[in-house]
């Protein structure tokens, strides 16, 4: 079952995240097609090859229903196999290993995954109001019936910052609680976002010290710990291996995948301190026919610290509860024995919305293409990459192998 | 009522829950075919999807499964339960629930300790949330308090909010009309010099020999703008005095209506109540439902939600 390893990806493009205020304000058509433009160059590929598309669908701008098909004829293609991943910051991964089955299925041939990040212009008569409220609630509907807006707002129970703290304080009072081991996870990120050009966080360094000492936000987060939303937007084209020889750089093939879905609120969680990604990377690595030592950089989906710490545990890379010592024995950076988040991570690089699961699938790209810059690892050959929606609702795992 | 603390909205399926909530109850379902127990309310069991619950009374007794205490608050109308003890607590038939903690010193909570639910009447309708507390404190019920209640009063009677009090504002927003102001008379020689004034001068608002037979009304009526200003003649006794704002400014009026005539002779009265309180960035936002209405007519003549700006 699974994949046979015939797709890969050929080619990336990502805007440099910035912030809302100062990045360029682009109709999401428009970045579609501009994304694709330059991912098809990344690829030495033409826009004729393209003959599938994945998109996001929730905040897409010009359209909430019939978004594949306004894209598809916004780029003046016609496709084989289209869809809308709707899986938060674990759609980047969705993409990919839908991609990959339906070019293994002979659907198609070239597949554009993509999602537009940046602000779409307001309309001449239009109140940014809205935009702040529609945020006041985070993930979480409002709509009648809808169990969260029911039994969780009236309560103050909102967003993701609360329900990542309390699963980490759950974590704490079953194993214990390190918090400079948790700080290390940012502080070895944001080492490595010092060797990416496009960082948000390039050029700040950042200590242990500096991350205990900012704002709380829920206990036991501080503010450090917690990914910071910013424009952007990437686009990935996967194609087949036929197609993958023609392609300018090294082709990383989808080897394995997983998918997991467990709740949307980790308070129904059958066990808050066991995520998805147990179940998801299980499969991947089966599918691959790798273990994790096998796996030479770990790109871990990181909205915040706590994040990653369960994504590593649940993932194999660590037996579980032993997550924090092993932070603190092993060197986390490029550098180091333990390469993770090779490109800062979403919380150095900056999380464009859930384009930002695609900062993790395009550093694991860049490193087995020998395309990352002053921070290439030597020999990478097989990168675990993660995508974590919701509150650890949802979660994907991807091994890509160098061919 | 847009952003007040947003407020449970039963469903046909949960409205037992909350209904046995305001009774001091804690009711949840359980499976008949399976067994199971079930949190959130639905209308299959999530154990074996039977169509098949029956709502059972429970103790509430349980523990608490996780917790975090908030430094900044999740959403601004939360400021003031700082910090919030958001909770997850797992009854003894092993659902849980999203709760908050109260009456619990913040070093003396502990995942896994024992709790009991605490029935909080959060409004003046009995309206009722359910909190859990720790089993060495007594339970059972909160009483609503009224938020107004212990604040001074100036010498004219009206209660004193400041604008930093947001429990107090929302109580303001309790959907009751202060009482009705002075009586005005709106004659002919009124209506007259407001045509003048302001260039209106249409033969239903001036010309009474013609408006006897080509009326509806039968006779010449007030333009409606001209009721609308002259709530400026209408003494209205607020009962509340916002203090302690740097600057208060008059952002316009979302609605403006004129549903029912003024014919000319009538004698008008209006009467407002706080419609909605809202908090953002630009600061507290005071929204006033102005009616004017003719002398026992039911139908207001004006309705203006007038929007004032508190910062």
């Amino acid at each position: 079952m699974g994949l046979a390893g015939n797709a890969a990806i050929v080619g990336a493009a990502q805007y440099k995240p910035e912030k809302y205020q100062t990045a360029p304000q682009m109709f999401h058509l428009e970045q579609v097609a501009d994304l694709a433009h330059q991912a098809l160059q990344d690829a030495g590929l033409h826009k004729d090859d393209l003959d599938g598309l994945v998109i996001n669908g929730p905040q897409f701008h010009e359209a909430s229903v019939f978004v594949p098909a306004m894209a598809a004829e916004y780029l003046g293609i016609e496709v084989n196999f289209a869809e809308v991943v709707d899986l938060g910051g674990c759609t980047a991964v969705g993409q990919i290993w839908r991609a990959a089955a339906a070019i293994e299925m002979g659907l198609c041939q070239a597949v554009l995954c993509v999602i537009p990040a940046r602000m779409a212009p307001l309309a001449p008569d239009e109140d940014p109001a809205w935009m702040a409220q529609a945020m006041r609630y985070g993930g979480h509907s409002t709509a009648f019936g809808a169990p969260e807006a029911e039994f969780d707002l009236p309560y103050g129970h909102m967003g993701q910052n609360t329900g990542y703290a309390m699963i980490a304080q759950r974590y704490a009072s079953q194993y214990g609680y390190d918090e400079a081991a948790m700080a290390k996870i940012a502080v070895d990120q944001r080492f490595n976002a010092q060797y990416h050009k496009d960082a948000i966080f390039r050029g700040k360094d950042l200590t242990i010290e500096e991350v205990l000492a900012s704002r709380k936000v829920a206990d036991p987060l501080h503010v450090l710990e917690i990914v910071m939303p910013v424009a952007g937007g990437a686009a990935v084209i996967v194609a087949s291996k036929e197609l993958a020889a023609r392609a300018k750089k090294r082709p990383a093939f989808v080897t394995g995948f997983g998918e997991r879905l467990s709740f949307k609120s980790p308070s129904y969680a059958k066990d808050m301190t066991v995520t998805p990604v147990a179940e998801a990377a299980k499969r991947a690595f089966g599918m691959a026919g790798l273990s994790p030592k096998d796996i030479h950089a770990a790109q871990i989906y990181d909205c915040y610290t706590i994040t990653v710490l369960l994504s590593l545990e649940d993932a194999g890379f660590i037996p579980k509860g032993e997550g924090q010592r092993f932070i603190k024995e092993h060197n986390l950076t490029w550098k180091g024995d333990f390469p993770l988040n090779t490109h800062g991570g979403q919380l150095s690089f900056g999380q464009a919305a859930s384009a930002g699961g695609f900062s993790q699938v395009i550093e694991a790209f860049d490193q087995i293409s020998n395309s990352a810059d002053g921070r290439q690892l030597q020999g990478c050959d097989n990168v675990f990459v993660s995508g974590t929606g919701g509150v650890m609702s949802e979660q994907g795992a991807l091994i890509l192998q160098g061919g | 009522m847009a952003n007040l603390k947003p407020m449970p909205a039963a469903t046909k399926i949960s409205a037992p829950f909350w209904q046995a909530l305001k009774e001091e109850q804690l009711k949840i379902q359980q499976c008949n075919s399976c067994n199971g127990w079930v949190f959130f309310p639905r209308n299959h069991c999530s154990h074996c999807l039977a169509h098949d619950l029956d709502w059972k009374e429970v103790s509430g007794e349980g523990t608490l499964y996780s917790y975090t205490l908030t430094r900044i608050p999740t959403m601004p109308e939360f400021s003031d339960e700082m910090p919030q003890a958001l909770a997850v607590v797992e009854l003894a038939q092993g659902v849980r629930i999203n709760t908050t903690l109260i009456d619990v010193a913040e070093e003396d909570i502990k995942i896994g300790m024992a709790v009991k639910p605490v029935f909080d009447k959060v409004s003046k309708d009995g309206e009722t949330l359910l909190r859990f507390t720790s089993t060495s404190n007594a339970g059972g019920v909160r009483d609503y308090i009224d938020p107004l209640k212990d604040l001074e009063r100036n010498d004219k009677g009206q209660v004193q909010v400041p604008v930093s009090n947001l429990a107090a504002l929302y109580a303001l927003a309790d959907n009751n009309f202060t009482d009705w102001s002075n009586n005005i008379v709106v004659d002919q020689e009124l209506i007259n010099a407001f045509a003048d004034l302001s260039g209106d001068d249409y033969w239903l608002h001036t010309d009474p020999e013609r408006a006897k037979t080509d009326s509806p009304f039968k006779t010449t009526i007030a333009h409606g703008s001209l009721v609308q200003v002259l709530q400026s003649r209408l003494t209205i006794a607020l009962p509340f005095e916002i203090t302690g704002f740097k600057t208060m400014v008059n952002y316009g009026s979302n609605r403006l209506r004129f549903p029912a005539p003024v014919p000319a002779g009538s004698t008008i009265h209006g009467r407002t109540k706080v419609k909605d309180i809202s908090v953002s960035h630009k600061g507290v936002q005071l929204t006033l439902e102005m009616n004017i209405h003719v002398l026992d007519n039911d139908k207001p003549s004006v309705i203006n939600d007038l929007v004032i700006l508190y910062r």
